[in-house]
């Protein structure tokens, strides 16, 4: 509710003084002379944010770029209103607020959404009751294994692998021991493919998983140990890697492996947390392209986070993929004829319908497909710590494993591979 | 002589435990687990300790020592961020976490002091989520480090590199449990606090200054709860939630040392750290290892109830 105000409020702004503002702030496409007016497009956003972690900046980019494309005319000319919703990390929460969202305020699709949570109680939710949703911060196997969701980010799934690769074809690992969280449909579902793509390449892995509130990493690190591996794969919340990571630091661990972690360790407080031991020496998965990145959306995202969103809105990873599932859901209804705009199942199946959308923020093209699973983003970029930030060392690469082959037919037939 | 059969009895438990779950494993791995072991079951005797401190002396088992404690370490975390040098910032962080605890002993412990201790008890976990939420507003979720000058330098015990700052918690923890039996045994605010523990009413009656004796007590756990702060933050994670719940298994420590005996809850959170260390060694029963020391402490429960001593509401028999 809050994000819709501050939405409104934006929009209402430009509104007010139109020339001042369009004359010195970004424009989104698709760019109408002036700010949008009429009815509004109804659109929903679910996130979670409570004790352990906050998932709120990409739903908080999606309403920024929202923002921003009803300041530049909206879509047809009409405003999007983006109400969002905080699941709490709460199962019943979150179907409350799916339910507000797809029943009450008649949402044509969802867009952002980013939560543990939310996915795998609304999965089947979604599919009875024929929405899409364009997520932006998938971290559980429901989130990908169904039918009406679709994300633009990669989880630790596709990111693990994509680490794994790395560490096998770059620092020539053997034996990976995947740390993960000991919850259901995250820690062994994850580092499971990475167990899959090991041995699909004649080589071994094994699975360490970690209770989300235990206290002692220490043992995780001994068991990673015992199991002989050559390389260790973080793949952990930021927190707990951290933590994980300055116990191995204490065994003066850092020369004796090689150290890989997917995608949660990639954020900018990261090096500084970690301190000047691992620079050089832990190599992060980037599900989405650099956040520094220079191409043309990369650099739209930080301007239209810099305009509309908040100064203290986080610009990572999650915000990328909220401004890109924003920036394609606009796309696809700028393209729809201006009379289905408010019929959600013309709406989910336009979504349906997208192949090939292309963005400098990910490294593959962007489909949907009518499918029981997507993944559509499954190519990234390998950086490295280094002087207290991150330097990139394997420009986009796709990632391979027997996880990936249903995927890989489904684009064959889409045309796209 | 009973004291020794059951020390016996408990070293032959244990030996058997870890004999029992490493078994077929190599001698410099099961050395490291063990030396893990008694690190993290060291920081559970220490959260132990503090609690037992206060309840001795006023009967209130203080859930809001982890709390407490997270903000302190917050605080001592944000003053470096800020470029205040370190030992100001650990002296800061205790001395806020040692009036927070003052403030709730002084304003709030008294109008409680009547009631029973689950009444007691309840009041704090409500300070301790007061607490948390204030934590939580102050500071987002975000990666952050609590490191101490210590962290850089190490030995090696059974193949395991520890750091100084656990060496400090160990001796820390010693260090306290001997102190305090001290003070108890040799201070005459000590002897009012023996009192006040035995019978409150009597004590009262015979002219124990009640309400200055219990201000020590809540200070003296202030300071306790700002030194696990510290230690929790840089030892476990500087994540205030985590920091706050790690009451939980110190709550199973100290019931180990049936909330009285400080000794006790030493070896009682020692022994749990170990065997939740080596359980990790066991594929079948590594997935119980988070229950581990609730499931002890429940084992001692039951072992006390079965010489007829109740744990909480001693103060009312």
């Amino acid at each position: 509710m809050k994000t819709t105000l501050k939405a409104m409020f934006l929009a209402g702004t430009v509104l007010a003084i139109p020339g001042v503002v369009l004359a010195d702030t970004v424009v989104c496409e698709p760019g109408n002379d002036g700010p949008a007016t009429g009815a509004p497009i109804r659109v929903g956003g679910i996130f979670g944010n409570a004790a352990p972690g906050d998932f709120s900046s990409a739903t908080r980019a999606a309403s920024a770029y929202f923002a921003c494309v009803n300041a530049s005319g909206g879509i047809h000319g009409r405003p999007v209103e983006y109400g969002v919703e905080n699941d709490q990390w709460n199962p019943e929460l979150a179907a409350q607020a799916a339910a507000k969202l797809v029943e009450d305020q008649g949402v044509v699709a969802l867009v952002g959404n980013a939560s543990f949570v939310e996915m795998s109680v609304n999965a089947s939710y979604y599919a009875r009751n024929g929405v899409m949703v364009m997520a932006s911060g998938c971290a559980v196997s429901e989130c990908f294994e169904s039918s009406n969701i679709v994300s633009t980010n990669q989880g630790p799934l596709a990111s693990s692998v994509g680490a794994a690769m790395y560490a096998v074809e770059d620092l020539g690992a053997t034996n990976i021991a995947c740390i993960g969280l000991a919850i259901p449909s995250v820690g062994n579902w994850s580092c499971g493919a990475v167990e899959s793509y090991m041995e699909a390449q004649g080589l071994r892995a094994s699975s360490v998983l970690m209770n989300p509130g235990a206290p002692d990493v220490n043992s995780s690190l001994l068991e990673a140990i015992a199991s002989g591996a050559d390389s260790i794969l973080v793949n952990l919340p930021a927190g707990l890697g951290i933590a994980f990571l300055g116990a191995a630091e204490q065994q003066a661990l850092r020369d004796v492996y090689t150290w890989t972690s997917s995608t949660p360790l990639y954020d900018v407080s990261v090096p500084g947390a970690l301190g000047s031991y691992w620079d050089g020496a832990l190599y992060v998965n980037a599900e989405l392209t650099p956040l520094d990145g220079e191409g043309e959306h990369a650099r739209h995202w930080r301007a239209v986070m810099d305009d509309y969103g908040r100064t203290d809105d986080p610009r990572d990873t999650f915000s990328q993929a909220g401004y890109l599932s924003a920036r394609f859901f606009t796309q696809l209804l700028s393209t729809m004829d201006p009379a289905e705009i408010d019929d959600r199942a013309a709406v989910t199946a336009a979504i349906q319908g997208i192949v090939g959308y292309e963005s400098d923020l990910i490294c593959g093209p962007y489909y949907v497909g009518v499918a029981d699973r997507h993944m559509p983003n499954r190519a990234g970029t390998m950086v490295r710590v280094s002087d207290g930030g991150f330097e990139v060392v394997r420009e986009c690469y796709e990632y391979e494993g027997p996880y990936f082959e249903p995927l890989i037919e489904a684009e064959r037939a889409l045309g796209l591979h | 002589m009973r004291i020794l059969v059951s020390a016996g009895a408990y070293a032959l438990a244990m030996a058997g435990i870890i004999l029992g779950l490493s078994w077929g494993q190599p001698s410099n791995v099961v050395g490291m687990f063990l030396v893990s072991g008694l690190a993290v079951g060291s920081l559970y005797a220490l959260g132990g300790i503090g609690l037992v401190v206060l309840y001795r002396a006023t009967g209130v088992l203080n859930f809001a020592n982890g709390a407490i404690g997270a903000l302190g370490v917050m605080v001592a975390w944000q003053l470096v961020q800020w470029g205040w040098p370190g030992p100001l910032t650990w002296v800061l962080g205790i001395g806020l976490t040692t009036a927070l605890s003052l403030g709730y002993g002084r304003l709030i412990g008294p109008g409680l002091a009547w009631r029973d201790p689950v009444v007691k008890a309840v009041a704090t976990l409500g300070f301790a989520l007061v607490v948390l939420g204030m934590t939580a507003f102050a500071w987002e979720d975000d990666v952050r480090r609590f490191a101490l000058p210590t962290d850089n330098v190490a030995i090696t015990i059974l193949g395991l590199r520890v750091t100084v700052t656990r060496l400090v918690v160990v001796a820390a923890v010693i260090g306290i449990v001997v102190v305090i039996w001290a003070y108890l045994g040799r201070t005459r605010t000590g002897l009012q606090m023996r009192a006040l523990a035995n019978d409150r009413d009597l004590s009262a009656l015979i002219g124990v200054p009640i309400v200055r004796v219990e201000t020590v007590a809540w200070g003296i756990s202030g300071v306790i709860a700002g030194f696990t702060g510290l230690m929790f933050g840089n030892l476990v994670r500087l994540e205030p939630t985590i920091i706050t719940f790690m009451i939980i298994p110190s709550i199973a420590a100290a019931i180990c040392g049936r909330l009285d005996n400080l000794a006790l809850v030493l070896v009682g959170g020692l022994s749990m750290g170990v065997i939740e260390s080596m359980l990790t060694l066991s594929p079948e029963l590594r997935a119980v290892r988070p229950i581990a020391p609730f499931v002890i402490a429940a084992l001692v429960l039951v072992w006390i109830q079965m010489g007829h001593r109740s744990v909480i509401g001693r103060d009312q028999q």
